[in-house]
């Protein structure tokens, strides 16, 4: 807004309001952070400290040598990696299809897209196992895969949809009086131009899937599958681990996340709100 | 800009598929050899984890083409974890339980008949070396389903150095249920240090509360174990009597609802705590804790309290750690060379060395010289007759988590202890009518 | 604006996706309607069928109570997001120094994964290790640990506050955008009118921030409503029943009690409930598109 006729006591309630809001959202980084760097003995101390007394990288150590950590994020990298791909793909399709026609019960179509997000995950994750389990599937990647394109196909759908509408339609027709055809204008002109859209659907829906404890949880059993996020559910309560390892096992699940959300958060507005940011 | 954000954030795909398929491929290598799978929740502890895989790796040489993979799991999802792996048709090859499971998964056919390899041992020869009291825990209709490794009685451990300067007599230990809530207030000093903490927490809760229930007289079903029987006045005192220890004397460290058996023994280590129901594991793991605990010289143990005046024949709980066999697993010879190697004399020997336990084996702790020795052990053995199983019913984890949460309710004062404890006896009627 | 040749092909393009959905939404979907009035797997009679399990239900206090938690949960969410969202929003739209740093501070809780958010709020909530009852001791605000985790008052409350803390920068991120897209001329004119800063707010931000509001209560109550690693991990429903959201109670019944039926019982009433309230609002939030 205006900086004019701002006193200086209503800058001071602004700045005081962002500092605290800073702290609030801060705070639990910074014990996360320094909690995974302090010793047994210290994590245990009551009142805790918040700066450790000791600096250690044991927790550290300890997380790789035990947790078969490494195993869980690579894990965690293919399976959110491939369902992003696959319902980026399928989602820019039908985003097309949404897009540049109009057809009976499109609207309809769309909202059933959207309300299967209202079919809560555990209603589904029962039967679906049922269904793994027919067909031998269960405890495999593919059988997660599949779960988690359901969680994020319609999210995709939508933004994508909102970022072909940006593209005028004016330049399919362009490609199309050319001599392409409607496949050729879709991915040789459009998909081109919403390339950054595209990345930006894909990470969503990555973390997403990175972030999914639900469906590890009932479909996963081989510790050589593991998730991370269902690795570090499953050192919870195991004797040998305490709350720095925890915490510095949180550090590593949540660093791939945060850094492609920060990247990416003005792409994911605009997918998010295209539609109603337009008016 | 975004450009340059993109062609980044790209590279760091392509680098994690990478790294991905790097890590993949040598795993793909080590396939060559039989592989089995062994799931036990004392694998994801610092000492018992080293020692089995110790172990393994003695297997490994004696049977150089097979390899064990080892698949630690907490104590608090054992059941779960299993027993879905098990529907799915999947699950390790080989898994150790406590005595709460078998029922349950033998009712299910999540296990693997072992009588035809105990039979290819010498049957009844092979099996009389165990303790009667093991088998009857892994036998179901004449046949065996899992080999019985380790058996204990839960005992009162207690800190005898907190005892001292806190002015009570360490050999001199409470005896009954109220000379034990005595000791308790004279031992808490909030907010450093408490007189006991109770496992309320899934994890080991199957061991600890049932004691105080027997040791009030009371207990979780009716002799037939076809109905509950909470809804005696034994009961009754037993649940308030935990509830006061939490809300009226506050003899517990605070959220107590939230402390399993490893969190129990973390408090018992820097001494915040002076009394938990534990047993022979309890001395190392603690003193391993806290190495200036000199554990093994303070930390004492007498048999769980007794209600004053009562008479009973039986009042603790036994613990037993026994090795079963999956039905899906696909190389069932193996697996079978697994169980019987980790349940043989010598394994056992070296279990009692690392984590004080006893063996099912009656030839172990009888002759192993450690054993006889050991100030514990006998305090432990003598014990044992004095104890017994939870009711050998498929139900008994589902009652038991109905009562805990029940138990929980009333300890943070989300319902009256009445209530609860009456909410929990209808719940486990209709368990046991289903 | 839309092409309007060859209506079939907008099929084609739509097909793949919406046969996804079919097949890995759609088809469990059926099956749990089905399991919930014992009609699939059941051993005895595949052809009979019964509401048992959904007369169990409505006898179940464990239900009530569980419906009660997630009620409370979800509303007490929902709101809190949209209030910090839109307090937070307004500041960060203003001229402000270091904004990029601000930014970033507000959106960050939003990057962690639900299931990690719990662990890391279970152990500041923790009563002895937490950094809560620390601050608070040091401070001398109390004598004895608070037992936020273990007690039937503060429980619910605690949880709340650790997803409101994950949950608002996303509500705060549509909102800020929605606010850089109003017209500047609009404030400087209502200005020029002498409105105040309240008025400003009242009759031009909010007016035009209905659309992006309702857009991000409809998401953020799906998604609540599905709420599951948080709670999971931080209290797994203790203590009691306490925050027992319900889509811990179908998880814990089917995988953990094995009662198939009863699970899917309760999963559909929770999607019915679900359905009931966020339709129209969902409705809405598709026109226009």
């Amino acid at each position: 807004m205006s900086k004019r006729n701002t006193s200086d006591l209503t800058r001071l309630l602004i700045y005081g309001a962002l500092i605290f809001i800073c702290v609030y959202n801060l705070a639990p980084f910074l014990w996360m952070i320094f909690s995974s760097l302090k010793t047994e003995a210290e994590v245990k101390s009551y009142p805790a400290t918040f700066l450790p007394h000791v600096v250690t990288l044991e927790p550290y150590a300890n997380i790789l040598v035990w947790g078969g950590f490494i195993t869980y994020f690579m894990n965690s990298a293919i399976i959110s990696f491939s369902t992003a791909f696959i319902s980026s793909f399928v989602g820019a399709l039908a985003g097309y299809g949404f897009s540049r026609y109009t057809f009976k019960g499109r609207t309809s179509l769309m909202t059933v897209f959207l309300a299967s997000q209202l079919l809560p995950g555990v209603l589904l994750v029962g039967p679906y196992f049922r269904m793994l389990t027919l067909i031998k599937l269960y405890d495999t990647r593919i059988g997660l895969i599949v779960a988690q394109t359901t969680i994020t196909l319609p999210f995709s759908v939508w933004m994508l949809k909102s970022f072909i509408d940006t593209v005028p339609v004016e330049i399919d027709q362009a490609a199309m009086v050319d001599g392409a055809s409607r496949w050729q204008a879709f991915f040789k002109v459009v998909l081109p131009l919403i390339a950054p859209g595209i990345v930006a659907t894909t990470i969503f829906a990555f973390l997403l899937a990175w972030g999914d404890l639900l469906w590890a949880l009932c479909l996963l059993s081989s510790p050589s599958l593991k998730t991370v996020t269902l690795g570090i559910t499953e050192l919870v309560g195991q004797f040998r681990i305490r709350w720095a390892e925890l915490m510095g096992a949180s550090i590593i699940a949540s660093l791939p996340c945060v850094i492609l959300y920060l990247f990416l958060q003005s792409a994911l507005t605009r997918g998010f709100t295209a539609g109603a940011v337009k008016q | 800009m975004l450009r340059r954000k993109l062609s980044a954030v790209a590279l760091v795909f392509v680098l994690a598929i990478v790294l991905a398929i790097g890590v993949q491929s040598p795993m793909a290598q080590a396939q060559k050899k039989v592989t089995i799978t062994y799931a036990d929740w004392q694998l994801g502890q610092v000492i018992w984890g080293r020692i089995l895989r110790e172990s393994f790796a003695k297997f490994e040489r004696l049977n150089p083409n097979i390899k064990v993979q080892d698949q630690p799991i907490a104590l608090a999802q054992l059941g779960t974890k299993l027993s879905v792996a098990a529907m799915g048709g999947k699950g390790p090859d080989v898994f150790a339980t406590t005595a709460d499971l078998p029922r349950q998964f033998i009712d299910n056919g999540w296990l693997k008949d072992l009588t035809p390899f105990v039979e290819k041992e010498g049957g009844e020869k092979f099996l009389e070396d165990f303790y009667p009291v093991s088998l009857k825990l892994v036998t179901v209709d004449g046949k065996t389903w899992g080999i019985p490794k380790n058996i204990v009685a839960m005992m009162l451990v207690y800190n005898s150095q907190m005892f001292k300067d806190a002015g009570l007599d360490p050999s001199n230990p409470p005896k009954n249920w109220e000379e034990f809530l005595e000791s308790a207030k004279t031992l808490t000093k909030p907010p450093t240090q408490w007189g006991t903490v109770i496992v309320m927490a899934k994890a080991g809760f199957d061991l600890r509360f049932p004691g105080i229930l027997r040791g009030h007289g009371g207990s979780f079903l009716t002799k037939d174990w076809k109905r509950s029987a909470l809804d005696s006045p034994q009961a009754k005192e037993a649940f308030n009597y935990v509830v006061d220890l939490v809300r009226k004397y506050k003899v517990m460290p605070p959220g107590p609802d939230a402390v399993g058996a490893n969190e129990a023994r973390r408090l018992l280590a820097p001494k915040k705590v002076a009394m938990i129901i534990g047993t022979m594991w309890t001395i190392p793991e603690v003193s391993g804790m806290n190495p200036d605990l000199h554990g093994w010289e303070v930390l004492e143990m007498t048999p769980v309290p007794i209600k004053k005046g009562l008479d009973l024949k039986t009042h603790t709980v036994l613990y037993q750690k026994s090795l079963f066999m999956s039905p899906n697993t696909e190389h069932p010879e193996e697996a079978w060379k697994l169980i019987k190697f980790i349940t043989d004399p010598e394994q056992m020997q070296t279990w009692f060395v690392w984590q004080s336990m006893l063996s099912c084996r009656k030839s172990v702790n009888e002759t192993f010289p450690p054993i006889l020795q050991s100030k514990y052990a006998g305090l432990v053995a003598k014990e044992i007759p004095r104890g017994d199983f939870l009711p050998l019913i498929p139900q008994t984890p589902e009652i038991l988590d109905t009562f805990r949460s029940a138990l929980t309710s009333a300890v943070t004062g989300m319902e009256a202890a009445d209530a609860a404890l009456a909410r929990a006896h209808a719940e486990i009627n209709e368990i046991l009518a289903r | 604006m839309r092409l309007r040749t060859k209506e079939y092909e907008a099929y084609l393009f739509i097909l793949p996706a919406l046969s996804m959905l079919i097949v890995i939404l759609g088809f469990p979907f059926v099956m749990a309607i089905l399991m919930s009035l014992n009609l699939a797997w059941v051993k005895s009679s595949l052809l009979g069928f019964t509401f048992e399990n959904y007369s169990r239900l409505f006898r179940d206090r464990v239900f009530y109570n569980d419906l009660i938690v997630t009620f409370s949960f979800v509303v007490s969410t929902v709101g809190f997001h949209l209030l910090l969202g839109l307090g937070v929003a307004l500041l960060l739209n203003m001229e402000i120094k270091a904004k990029r740093f601000f930014r970033v501070a507000a959106i960050l809780p939003w990057t962690i994964p639900d299931v990690i958010a719990g662990l890391i709020w279970r152990f500041m909530f923790d009563p002895l290790s937490g950094i809560i009852n620390s601050v608070l001791a040091r401070l001398n605000l109390i004598q004895l640990p608070i037992t936020w985790l273990s007690d039937a008052r503060l429980a619910l409350p605690s949880v709340v506050f650790a997803e409101v803390w994950r949950g608002y920068p996303f509500v705060m991120l549509l909102l800020l955008a929605g606010l850089q897209s109003i017209p500047q001329g609009l404030y400087e004119a209502a200005e020029i009118d002498g409105a105040s800063a309240w008025k400003r707010f009242w009759y031009i931000s909010l007016p035009n921030l209905s659309r992006i509001i309702m857009i991000a209560f409809t998401l953020d109550f799906i998604w609540e409503c599905r709420r599951f690693g948080l709670v999971y991990n931080m209290t797994g429903g203790n203590p009691g029943h306490a925050t027992e959201v319900l889509s811990l109670y179908v998880y814990k019944n089917y995988f953990v009690f094995f009662n198939f039926g009863y699970a899917a019982a309760i999963a559909v009433v929770l999607a019915l409930i679900m359905m009931l309230i966020s339709f129209p609002y969902l409705k809405a939030s598709m026109k226009e598109l």
